[in-house]
């Protein structure tokens, strides 16, 4: 299992070397290639009514005037070894991993991002643990009362979750739970270690959203694998040779039902670690999915550079976990 | 030009939020939590302060959709922070805080009066207030505004701000390249910039500039002590000399303000220091404020462009809401800027055709409206203007739907009788310019000119399309949307930019319309050479007057913003120069 995942990480590393080149060549090269110069890129981040000269020292500022290649190096360099920033008056060291430093602030992009992390990571995991835990449960009791009022009221309520879009939810439950009906007032991200009660309350709403969205699609693909599991012939096996019902369900029928789950679930977190964009939007909350909006939004390219790299990260990661926890979920991969 | 940010709202959010407008309070609910006086009523404090109060203590809470281009004074180019900086820091001129036409007028600020200049126009001195401190209580002297402007010459570190003093002052050799490069042999020495003694700054200019009291109202000129200056990083916490000081700030994300216990009302008689806290929290959703705002859970919508689509309809239903609110003149025109330099729109007449043709009520629906848009522009100027005078040439008030007939005419003696062809560029991230050129395109059409649209991110619209005039050239762009507002209220400082020939640039050019008539750049002349006041702003209807016979700018609408005015605020009026509340003054109940 070690050297598993010790290959794995290695793979993951080259992974994110190529996420880094194909990103930089999206935002740098196919740019150039398309006639754009530098000075022109350079333009975008000198305010209104340019001079030459001001917009070739915004471009020798950024190092726009460098060759591609030693951009992109420097930019590796500083993931590795950290880099050294000249403020002004100072020179600021930014340490590893250092993602180079914003084109319309000037300020190192990684504890930018460090900073939005924590609620990007509340909001992901409080609602990974609602949707899933309430997804699998509603999933696997609809399977076991198949075409009772429940499993058809679940099924709907499921595929309305599946179709609402968070930025609707979000804006009815604001306006219904915030606005209206003060229940959770002016809703932001209060860390937990200030005070873990606003934590939690202002960060009810986002969770309930955006769970809701994923414990629908969870439901129904439970509800799917299970149906499809309690009807193979090992269940029948089990059930006659006198195990408990429970034993059936849990250890039989729900483990063999979860394998896709497991899979899926370490995908959809693993993104959602890398930004919820629409939720975060939506609730005003300054996570890693509003900074992703905001570096496109301005072209800040090292932001958008730094922030692909992380998402991407989160992902590759998340498939390592899923991995791992096949290994346990389905015997059969430890063979 | 002072930006108006505008912030790209995923479209369907605002869809939902649109949609969501009828759950909310359509009814008698006043908003704005705890009030318990009435509203002032609709536009009250356009013309007057709303809720004249001296009372202390209370927080301010600013919500902003964006985050400000940067709160260094010396890089900042953003309309709402120009206002919001007062808070924090003291120019050496400024604009006197009070409601209508009173607050167009430039004053002294830091300066003890307004610059003497020397008979041959090209010295200007000041004399600055000799009590004034910085938040540590050292005493400001003439040398920390010499040094805030010297940083403004390197524009790698601040690319952001405005670049009038390297065009103004006297040039040196080599040029002066700000403070930062060999700091020993550097710092202090801008030559054009001298400071005789601690309270005495002098100015020296390259030509003569009767506008120099407004170049010094912009935050550039707010002091800078040069051994608290961190460079590109001062911006996380700026000496202050207003009324408040920085007490913590994360970047893009919250800021807060505590008073300054150094700062006296006697040396700065615009500002106020009635909150004990003021926050702004940043990059919020839009729809998100508006409804805060009505909730009373935010004070101000620090953007100041007024109220998103779903809560206008919410205020503008609600008699209540609307007697808390304003409609105000944003000080912006958006217009459409015809290219002289190609065919056909080279020959004035075809220029004309489009004047003619245009639908201003189409331009104005574009908008959002008469209220929440603005009103329908005939001159380039909007009325906030000092020196604006109202014609209108084309008939684009008396017949707001185009005069068709008089459009055939114009292509007629254009010889295009048939009408043309060309290319329309637009801000395709912003719905309402869209919904303009697709107005405009319509509306042309009615008279054989087909155009085709090409909408472009606001982001790259300067650097790679329409503000570049070789690519128009190769793609046939004769018609660009854009938007503009004064840096500073009189007729320079609204034209110069964008008709001035001497202000087309290869990219980043903001005369899109390439206009270089040598009676306009005559008329901006004249009027940076005419120390007389009254004098100099009669060159503002000219300049209009002649830009509008070249029928080298189609104005679309006065913008006006559709203001939520919190009832727990006190003090509250609308600076007409920032067309949004002046934020300097504010306090709350």
């Amino acid at each position: 299992m070690i050297t598993f995942i010790i290959r794995r990480l290695i793979a993951t590393v080259f992974l994110l070397i190529v996420v880094s080149m194909i990103t930089f060549a999206i935002f740098f090269l196919i740019p150039r290639l398309a006639g754009q110069n530098t000075y022109q890129l350079a333009t975008e981040y000198v305010g209104r009514n340019p001079t030459r000269a001001a917009v070739l020292q915004v471009e020798a500022q950024l190092g726009l005037d460098h060759p591609l290649w030693l951009q992109y190096w420097n930019f590796l360099k500083g993931i590795v070894a950290g880099a050294h920033y000249n403020s002004g008056t100072t020179s600021t060291y930014c340490p590893p991993p250092c993602f180079g430093y914003s084109f319309r602030s000037q300020q190192p992009v990684w504890p930018q991002m460090v900073s939005d992390l924590p609620v990007t990571l509340s909001l992901a995991i409080g609602a990974a643990v609602i949707w899933l835990v309430a997804g699998v449960a509603i999933g696997v009791i609809s399977a076991l009362k198949r075409g009772t009022l429940f499993d058809r009221f679940s099924m709907g309520v499921a595929l309305a979750g599946v179709s609402l879009p968070i930025f609707f939810t979000g804006l009815i439950s604001l306006e219904l739970f915030s606005y209206k009906w003060p229940l959770f007032p002016n809703v932001q991200y209060v860390s937990f270690l200030t005070n873990p009660y606003l934590w939690a309350r202002n960060l009810v709403l986002p969770w309930i959203c955006l769970a809701f969205l994923y414990a629908a699609l969870y439901a129904r693909l439970t509800r799917a694998g299970m149906l499809e599991t309690m009807s193979e012939d090992y269940i029948r096996t089990a059930r006659a040779k006198g195990l408990p019902e429970r034993t059936v369900i849990f250890k039989h029928g729900l483990r063999a039902a979860l394998t896709p789950i497991v899979t899926i679930f370490g995908m959809d977190l693993g993104l959602l670690l890398g930004g919820a964009i629409i939720t975060e939007y939506t609730f005003s909350l300054h996570g890693l999915g509003l900074f992703t909006i905001l570096a496109i939004q301005n072209q800040d390219l090292p932001e958008i550079l730094g922030v692909t790299m992380l998402a991407a990260f989160f992902i590759v990661i998340a498939n390592l976990v899923v991995d791992v926890l096949y290994a346990y979920v389905d015997p059969r991969v430890r063979h | 030009m002072r930006r108006r940010r505008t912030i790209v709202l995923p479209a369907l959010a605002a869809a939902a939020a649109l949609a969501l407008a009828a759950c909310g309070s359509s009814g008698g609910s006043s908003g704005g939590g705890s009030s318990s006086s009435a509203a002032a009523g609709f536009n009250a404090a356009v013309t007057k302060v709303v809720n004249p109060s001296s009372t202390k203590g209370g927080t301010i809470s600013f919500g902003n959709s964006s985050a400000p281009d940067s709160t260094d004074p010396g890089n900042t180019y953003y309309a709402y922070m120009w206002n919001f900086v007062r808070l924090y820091t003291m120019p050496l001129m400024t604009y006197k805080s009070c409601p209508g036409a009173c607050g167009l007028q430039v004053v002294p600020d830091l300066a003890t009066g307004p610059g003497v200049v020397s008979d041959n126009g090209l010295t200007w001195t000041y004399h600055i207030q000799p009590d004034v401190k910085f938040e540590d209580g050292t005493t400001v002297t003439s040398q920390d505004v010499k040094y805030a402007v010297e940083r403004t010459y390197d524009r790698g570190k601040f690319p952001l701000g405005p670049a009038y003093f390297p065009l103004l002052l006297a040039p040196q050799k080599p040029a002066y390249p700000g403070p930062y490069k060999d700091r020993s042999k550097n710092l202090m020495g801008l030559n054009a910039v001298q400071t005789p003694n601690a309270t005495t700054i002098v100015f020296h200019l390259a030509h003569p500039f009767a506008d120099f009291n407004y170049v010094v109202a912009i935050p550039q000129t707010a002091p800078v002590p040069p051994d608290k200056d961190t460079g590109a990083n001062y911006q996380l916490h700026p000496m202050s000399t207003g009324p408040y000081k920085f007490q913590s700030y994360q970047l893009n994300k919250q800021l807060t303000l505590v008073p300054n216990t150094y700062w006296k009302a006697s040396t700065d008689p615009n500002a106020k220091q009635l909150a004990s806290k003021i926050t702004m929290t940043m990059n919020m959703n839009a729809n998100d404020i508006d409804n805060r705002l009505l909730a009373g859970d935010l004070s101000v919508d620090a953007a100041g462009t007024g109220v998103q689509a779903a809560a206008r309809a919410k205020v503008l239903s609600s008699p209540s809401l609307k007697a808390s609110s304003d409609d105000p003149l944003a000080g912006f025109t958006w217009f459409a800027a015809l290219n002289t330099t190609l065919k056909p729109l080279n020959n004035i007449h075809c220029r004309m055709a489009v004047e003619y043709a245009a639908s201003k009520t189409g331009y104005v629906d574009a908008y959002g409206g008469p209220v929440a848009g603005g009103a329908i522009a005939t001159t380039v100027t909007p009325p906030n203007v000092v020196g604006h005078k109202t014609f209108d040439l084309y008939q684009g008030a008396s017949m707001p739907g185009g005069n068709v007939a008089a459009a055939k005419q114009q292509l007629k003696l254009c010889g295009q009788p048939n009408g043309f062809t060309t290319g329309i560029t637009y801000r395709s991230d912003r719905p309402k310019e869209v919904a303009a050129a697709q107005s405009l395109q319509a509306s042309l059409a009615r008279v054989g000119i087909k155009t085709s649209l090409h909408g472009f991110p606001t982001a790259t619209y300067d650097s790679n399309f329409a503000g570049v005039p070789k690519y128009e050239a190769q793609h046939d762009i004769g018609i660009s949307f854009y938007g503009w507002a004064a840096d500073w209220p009189d007729g320079w400082g609204f034209f110069f930019y964008i008709v001035d020939g001497k202000a087309i640039s290869p990219a980043g050019n903001t005369n899109l319309a390439q206009l270089n008539d040598p009676k306009v750049n005559d008329l901006l002349n004249k009027m940076a050479l005419t120390n007389n006041d009254a004098t100099r702003n009669s060159y503002t209807s000219q300049i209009d007057m002649q830009v509008m016979k070249d029928a080298a700018i189609l104005p679309g609408v006065w913008a006006k913003s559709l203001l939520y005015r919190s009832p727990n605020l006190t003090n509250v009026y609308v600076q007409p120069y920032y067309g949004m509340y002046n934020y300097a003054v504010l306090g709350t109940k």
